[in-house]
């Protein structure tokens, strides 16, 4: 089985991308072109949020395309945001400290209710600054 | 002896080695994660031996073969590759503890055939390079 990449429409400031299958040597240069457009956006999104529910299999290459995106989003503030890891996917996750546990989350809900309450904490800040 | 496979040691090949592994594992009854931890150290291995030994060979003449063994809870994974010499432990570990953003992005292959095997040797062997990984598969608890 190969990989299936889902990029969700963009809209807002998280752009969410489906992943099903294997992410390995043989398919993370599709991921590697599937993300360069919402890399290389004027304005990227501030959180990338990577649903791994379907994902099966991932080896180092995969690792590295996710180091990749992570390393474009960090000068713009945006944030890679994991959602719900297999086991395979968690145990080399844990194995090389590949995405920090915070941004790793259970649930696609569990990951929008983390972006909720980042986002009122940065308009928030926003009115602070204003009054 | 439970399978010995030779491919050509081209990328596209890989993943026919790695679905021939696999299905041999299912059959013997090998669970699901460990065939994983296979998966993933042929994959690694591979690309490395593809990556770093076969410059300088003729096209064709890279070959990369597998033979695996089971016995009692241990699995054995012996490793060659016909090209030049390259001994992959001789890298350093990665290091992971550097700020995430900053992290090198070589060596995490090789590092995670360390954390997921139990032993890992390397030797040339006439003209092969070999590497000899030993794995140990959980035995469930309710075994005798």
């Amino acid at each position: 089985m190969s990989l299936d990449i889902h990029v969700a429409p963009p809209g807002g400031p998280q752009q969410r991308v489906t992943l099903h299958g294997r992410l390995d040597t043989h398919s993370f240069a599709r991921l590697d072109e599937a993300l360069a457009p919402i890399l290389s956006a004027p304005a990227p999104p501030q959180a990338l949020v990577l649903d791994l529910g379907g994902l099966e299999y991932i080896s180092s290459a995969g690792i590295r395309s996710i180091f990749k995106a992570r390393k474009a989003l960090a000068p713009h503030g945006g944030k890679l945001l994991v959602v719900n890891p297999q086991p395979q996917i968690q145990k080399v996750f844990d194995l090389v400290k590949a995405v920090p546990l915070g941004d790793i989350f259970a649930s696609a809900a569990e990951a929008d209710a983390y972006l909720d309450a980042m986002q009122r904490k940065v308009l928030r800040g926003e009115d602070d600054d204003e009054n | 002896m439970l399978i010995r496979l030779i491919v050509p040691g081209e990328r596209a090949r890989v993943e026919d080695l790695n679905a021939s592994l696999d299905t041999v594992l299912a059959r013997h009854g090998v669970a699901e994660g460990i065939r994983a931890d296979v998966r993933l150290i042929v994959e690694e291995l591979a690309s490395n031996a593809i990556d770093y030994g076969a410059a300088e060979l003729p096209v064709g003449q890279h070959e990369l073969s597998v033979n695996i063994a089971i016995q009692g809870d241990l699995l054995t994974l012996d490793f060659r590759d016909t090209g030049a010499p390259f001994d992959p432990l001789s890298a350093d570990d990665p290091d992971l503890d550097a700020d995430i953003d900053e992290r090198p992005l070589g060596g995490l292959g090789l590092y995670l055939i360390r954390q997921l095997a139990e032993d890992i040797r390397y030797q040339r062997d006439g003209d092969d390079n070999r590497l000899t990984v030993t794995l140990r598969i959980p035995t469930p608890e309710t075994a005798p």
